[in-house]
């Protein structure tokens, strides 16, 4: 599978999705790989993880077009919207996104945002990606990378579901087998 | 399009007594009751078969990515609001499409409807713009199939503790589940604000009953398949029950096209389409059509044939009307002090109340709705959400971190009014992967919806209020987006064939051997969750079916 983002690309979308999901006292969309997430759900070969968590679905036929045309399109309006990113950077600030201090990130994305439709949801499960604009799709997709189940790639070592105090499976098989409840949060 | 070129054709499989279109929720029980009398049936269902190992907590691929509900790039629908306007590719009202339909991703809330939800026309007469019908059964006549259903499920719940209830012949086959912290919370605010609560009756079983595994409580339940197979779901309960009778043949990945029809108009055989894409007819002596009513419309009017030139059954043209599909909204609050954990048993583990349910005409407006607690939009952390919140930035990871596990719902399901003008056709212009022609929704609320909505989310936010929240929103709607994925109506139960699509019995008025056994035939909704009732009834036009078919 190619790489699915240049280095510069990478480079650019992960210092966004880190303005997305910043750094405090906790950690944020950098230290959960997030950028991991988004560049092998990119490449096309992770889209629905094997139940017990040991590595991807491969998928075949119509289901395997379908995606492969739903990814294509989203590889396209990140590759579109990362050179975005560093035009206005440029424009307005002299230098690639990535170089920027954290006001002026913000100063830029917020630029961007106001061409974007945001979804201000009670339904973001009804969202589809497949119609949103660049910015709209990068704060789903670090919200998706950072509260996932870690096998995607970003939630590392759980850092999203500790953040909220959500207690997530130590891994996937773990529900399979039968080890994971929620008995211990009742009244 | 692509012109697909011919596609193969298979030789017949066997003749079977009763073929089934659909194994979820209404086929699954369909099938268990008509084998276990004795029939031999196929189930086509164009979903795969999903088994427990097939699942996983995986909130990413089941909630965000289609895996068991419909992509719209491959079973697309549309959507307009009006004759007038185009219609739109739109993921609307997406049920499974998998065996076990829309009980693979329910938790399994089963509220039996009021006896006055089988009387609204007779109630409440002719209301402007709405078409209102009584059901042509009653609530009694459809009490001991709620009762089979209960006690074949192990459903949990306290009869008599939700005071408006209908006569019950006998209580739940197992006790309310122990309580979850939004639950308590809910009952703690209708106590405050003088109501009456309950735990909601739910298909999970709190300890092994009826050769069957107690429920194992887990975060990842609502709009989730089951890992541990131990929910109250037809492909956990009443498919096994069919299969073990040795006369069930499932057949999943089967996409039915049409059902071919013979000069007389009598269903001949379903035409259907398997995975590998080679064609066969299944024959049969009775057909039952269970594919939700949004899909079952759909089928019966791609079988067009001389004797029905605008589809099956669809003497009257009133096939895919009267479409009715509830509506989830709610008042959301945010508590300080003790975290709520509205994830707890898949976050649905609840209670309501039924005290705005009943007509009050002081109001302005008819019927009313069960409201109950939940989580703040959904109850995992990818898509969790609370109004205001912004898109990005510190600000929302921090309304992340501090209400994740401090906040809950109160909701309702809207009982919203059937409409003639709420109509399931064919798409002129679009067609899914298969090149057939998709569902087109032509959809509308009534101005009673909106009103009864926004009222009930009022009584929503003031037992939040009750209940001790810092804050309320309520979240008042102007539309039905099909958010509840509860479809019911668009083939009409009556006992005039001039009004209605099937009868009592809810087989056709005009095709003899054609039964429909979802909610397709609700002539009227309920304010309550559909597939306890969609279930009980199956049970009772399936027995019916094996009664008509040993009277010959």
């Amino acid at each position: 599978m190619d790489t699915a983002l240049t280095p510069q690309e990478r480079a650019t979308l992960e210092a966004a999705m880190a303005r997305v999901i910043p750094t405090d006292e906790h950690p944020g969309a950098r230290e959960a790989g997030a950028i991991d997430w988004l560049e092998r759900y990119l490449a096309g070969d992770a889209v629905y993880a094997k139940p017990d968590g040991s590595g991807f679905q491969t998928l075949t036929g119509r289901l395997a077009d379908a995606w492969e045309r739903r990814i294509a399109t989203l590889r396209e309006r990140y590759r579109t919207g990362a050179a975005e990113l560093d035009r206005v950077a440029g424009e307005r600030f002299g230098a690639r996104f990535a170089e920027l201090e954290g006001e002026r990130q913000d100063a830029v994305l917020a630029e961007l945002e106001r061409g974007a439709t945001l979804t201000r949801e009670r339904t973001q499960a009804a969202i589809l990606e497949d119609e949103l604009p660049f910015f709209a799709l990068l704060a789903l997709h670090t919200r998706q990378a950072f509260y996932s189940d870690p096998v995607y790639g970003g939630n590392r070592d759980q850092v999203g579901w500790r953040h909220i105090g959500f207690p997530g499976p130590a891994t996937m098989a773990d529900a399979l087998e039968d080890r994971y409840t929620t008995d211990d949060y009742l009244a | 399009m692509t012109t697909s070129p011919e596609p193969r054709r298979g030789r017949k499989p066997d003749r079977v007594d009763v073929c089934i279109v659909g194994g979820g929720a209404s086929g699954a029980t369909a099938a268990k009751v008509l084998t276990e009398a004795g029939a031999r049936v196929a189930i086509l269902e164009r979903g795969p078969w999903l088994k427990p190992k097939d699942f996983s907590p995986d909130e990413l691929a089941n909630v965000n990515r289609f895996y068991l509900t419909p992509d719209p790039l491959l079973h697309p629908r549309t959507h307009r609001a009006s004759a007038d306007e185009p219609a739109r590719v739109s993921r609307f009202s997406p049920t499974p499409f998998i065996v076990g339909g829309g009980t693979a991703h329910w938790t399994g809330w089963v509220p039996r409807m009021f006896e006055e939800d089988f009387e609204m026309r007779s109630r409440h007469g002719e209301v402007a713009g709405a078409d209102l019908a009584d059901w042509p059964i009653s609530y009694a006549d459809l009490e001991p199939y709620y009762d089979k259903v209960e006690w074949s499920l192990g459903v949990s719940g306290d009869a008599g503790a939700n005071v408006h209830e209908a006569p019950r012949s006998r209580g739940y086959p197992l006790p309310s589940l122990p309580q979850t912290r939004y639950a308590k919370r809910f009952r703690e605010g209708c106590e405050a604000a003088g109501h009456g609560s309950f735990q909601m009756p739910i298909a999970m079983r709190g300890k092994p009953f009826g050769g069957r595994p107690a429920t194992l409580q887990s975060a990842f339940v609502q709009t989730m398949g089951d890992p541990s197979g131990t929910r109250g779901g037809a492909a956990q309960t009443f498919v096994p029950d069919a299969v073990a009778t040795g006369r069930l043949d499932l057949r999943p990945d089967c996409y039915v096209r049409e059902l071919t029809a013979g000069p007389e108009g009598a269903v001949t055989a379903a035409l259907y389409e398997d995975a590998e894409g080679v064609l066969y007819e299944q024959e049969a002596d009775v057909f039952v059509v269970a594919c939700n009513a949004i899909e079952s419309a759909r089928l019966l009017l791609l079988s067009t044939s001389a004797a029905f030139p605008d589809g099956l059954a669809n003497h009257n043209g009133l096939v895919g009307r009267f479409l009715t599909l509830h509506e989830y909204t709610e008042a959301i609050g945010v508590f300080d002090g003790e975290p709520l954990y509205p994830w707890a048993g898949g976050g649905y583990i609840s209670a309501g109340t039924a005290d705005f349910y009943a007509t009050d005409p002081d109001r302005g407006f008819v019927g009313g709705g069960l409201i109950a607690a939940g989580s703040a939009g959904f109850p995992l952390p990818v898509n969790w959400s609370l109004p205001e919140k912004p898109a990005w930035g510190a600000e929302a990871k921090r309304i992340d971190r501090e209400y994740f596990n401090h906040s809950m719902s109160a909701g309702i399901v809207l009982q919203d009014l059937p409409q003639a003008t709420n109509v399931v056709d064919l798409d002129p212009d679009v067609r899914d992967a298969w090149g057939v022609p998709v569902a087109r929704v032509t959809h509308r609320a009534h101005p009673n919806d909106i009103a009864q909505a926004n009222w009930l989310v009022d009584r929503c936010g003031e037992i939040l209020d009750a209940a001790g929240a810092t804050k309320v929103w309520r979240n008042y709607i102007d539309s039905i987006t099909g958010n509840a994925v509860h479809q019911h109506g668009t083939l009409r139960m009556g006992e005039d064939p001039e009004a209605s699509v099937v009868d009592a019995a809810c087989r056709s008025h005009s095709v003899a051997n054609l039964y429909v056994v979802d909610g397709s035939v609700f002539p009227t909704p309920s304010g309550v969750n559909p597939t306890l009732t969609i279930m009980a009834n199956a049970w009772r036009v399936a027995e019916g079916i094996a009664r008509a078919r040993s009277a010959t």
